[in-house]
């Protein structure tokens, strides 16, 4: 059954956003954030207006609803990703949950002598912890090289390079290339040969992934998995890292604090069991009012449907494009499990000019160096303009997109 | 209103017969071209790079024996070294004292400022003030 764009479009009401000379705003910058549904934005609202208070603590009724309802949201959304609620630790987003597992397990767990085994094509959050822990303890970092032809990773060389590793940082979909690594075999290699044939632990970045399939934590087999709500329709400001109990009880937690203690002496403190001992502070409680709200959202439709939509909408984009002069395109737009991201560079305006030149028509692309310069070093550009479609773009969108490109590079270049 | 340099009237005044952005950026793309002393890319530095643009951007000041302040610079983005460009005519062979008394709002006037993203706008404020710095430093 087909996506009903107009029922779906309904729900989010910035999109009927008219900009400067009443033009109509065609969002494409979604793989940056996506826009948030009217239920996310009624959530977080409501929860504001009705229930707000400090979650854990106090005793009142706003209290007792707040903590219900914060702890009901941790419920859905690990549900959403298939996980037990205990195997979920908010975090501000993927960055922090990445650099959760750099600090809480890799920090405690590996030392001189231990590999950790990432990519090129890695958004810097999972590069820059890797570099500071590698000079904090000595942990050697390796990369995985891009196939330049291909534009996938190099899987032969990760063959090779997972035998002394002893935890594999991969993402998962990239936010530069659309090009989704085939993680299910990058996992089953790090365990079946990582650590010299020992089994090495895996961490996922899935940030660009929520947004495109339905992703199952325990299904998938990996150690960690980050992910970050604004990308798949929640608000900005939360996150998670998905990881087992197992798994928590060797972590140490290395942001302390109120929340997260179970007692506190002057002499000592002693933590809470599981998810909380890495939440400390006053949590974003409306913030997981709102992820809640956006994963039942999402649990309407088929993310199967919503991939083939996303991805069909970016491969007609990219075919069109290829027939506009000069514009060089970034991915591979032939596979089907490629996401909704098209990044493209013309050969000589300048990619932020381009991003101009595209805003003064309404349409909202991004433009740089997407957090990934390694992987722009590997592609032998600086920045590039990127476009990237979600659940609420239309054909007709795509259409005007391409249009207007064309009439940019005619009148510009 | 402002009164500006009659260089830099004249053009705040070009940007504001334009009927609309496309055409305001499509000015500033023809003002990119004339740039009246473009900085060659060898002489790019880190001390002649403006801080805050997403593109790359290089300026420098020359006075010269009659005190008449001139800019240099080149940028790889068109909208950026059109901007650049505008400064660098609207205020070339001005003394250094008039320029340190210039202030960036005449980039209101030519409409072109709702056009700048924060990240632009910073750059722009910066090309702005190392030109000002540079100027009032000279300025007797």
């Amino acid at each position: 059954m087909a996506l009903d764009l107009d029922s779906i479009r309904a729900d989010f009401p910035i999109l009927s956003r008219r900009l400067e000379g009443e033009r109509q705003l065609v969002y494409l910058d979604n793989a940056a954030t996506t826009q948030k549904p009217q239920v996310v934005i009624d959530a977080m609202n409501d929860y504001y207006a009705n229930t707000n208070a400090n979650v854990h603590r106090a005793v009142h009724t706003l209290a007792g609803e707040a903590t219900e309802g914060y702890e009901a949201s941790r419920t859905g959304i690990a549900s959403y990703f298939g996980a037990p609620r205990d195997n979920l630790i908010f975090t501000s987003g993927t960055t922090e949950a990445i650099n959760l597992v750099a600090y809480g397990w890799a920090r405690a767990n590996l030392g001189k002598g231990d590999v950790v085994l990432t990519t090129e094509m890695e958004h810097h959050a999972d590069i820059v912890p890797w570099q500071i822990l590698s000079k904090e303890c000595g942990i050697e970092i390796r990369y995985v090289p891009l196939n330049r032809e291909t534009m996938t990773l190099d899987m032969e060389a990760f063959e090779i390079a997972v035998e002394d590793a002893s935890l594999v940082c991969v993402v998962h979909t990239s936010n530069v290339l659309g090009v989704r690594n085939d993680v299910e075999r990058i996992i089953k290699l790090s365990k079946l040969h990582g650590r010299n044939g020992k089994g090495a632990h895996v961490m996922l970045d899935a940030a660009q992934a929520a947004p495109h399939e339905r992703i199952c934590f325990p299904e998938l087999g990996c150690d960690f998995l980050a992910l970050s709500a604004h990308k798949m329709g929640g608000p900005t400001g939360i996150g998670a890292l998905f990881t087992t109990t197992e798994i928590m009880e060797t972590m140490k937690p290395f942001i302390s604090g109120g929340d997260m203690i179970e007692t506190v002496t002057l002499e000592g403190s002693t933590y809470q069991k599981g998810p909380h001992k890495f939440e400390a502070g006053t949590p974003r409680i409306a913030e997981a009012f709102g992820w809640h709200a956006a994963v039942q959202w999402l649990d309407q439709y088929n993310m199967k449907e919503v991939h083939a939509h996303v991805s069909n909408l970016a491969r007609w984009t990219a075919e069109q494009m290829e027939n506009i002069p000069g514009i060089h395109i970034y991915g591979r737009h032939d596979l089907e499990t490629t996401s909704g991201v098209v990044s493209f560079l013309h050969e000589n305006i300048h990619a932020e000019d381009l991003a101009h030149l595209m805003d003064a028509g309404g349409f909202a692309v991004r433009t740089g160096h997407h957090c990934a310069q390694p992987l722009m070093e590997a592609l032998g550009v600086s920045s590039t303009a990127r476009a990237s479609f979600w659940i609420y773009n239309t054909k007709e969108e795509a259409e005007a997109f391409v249009n207007h490109l064309r009439g940019v590079v005619d009148r510009f270049s | 209103m402002n009164e500006w340099p009659a260089a830099l009237q004249e053009i705040i005044e070009d940007f504001r017969d334009c009927f609309d952005r496309m055409e305001r950026y499509e000015l500033l793309f023809e003002y990119a071209k004339r740039m009246p002393y473009p900085l060659p890319i060898e002489d790019w530095t880190e001390e002649n790079r403006v801080q805050g643009c997403q593109s790359e951007a290089h300026v420098e000041c020359v006075i010269d024996d009659d005190d008449r302040f001139h800019i240099h610079g080149a940028a790889d983005a068109q909208l950026v070294q059109g901007l650049m460009a505008v400064l660098a005519i609207g205020v070339d062979g001005l003394s250094p004292n008039e320029v340190a008394q210039l202030t960036p709002k005449f980039v209101d006037e030519m409409d072109v400022k709702a056009s700048l993203t924060p990240s632009r706008a910073n750059g722009f404020l910066n090309l702005f003030e190392m030109i000002r710095a540079e100027a009032e430093k000279h300025a007797k």
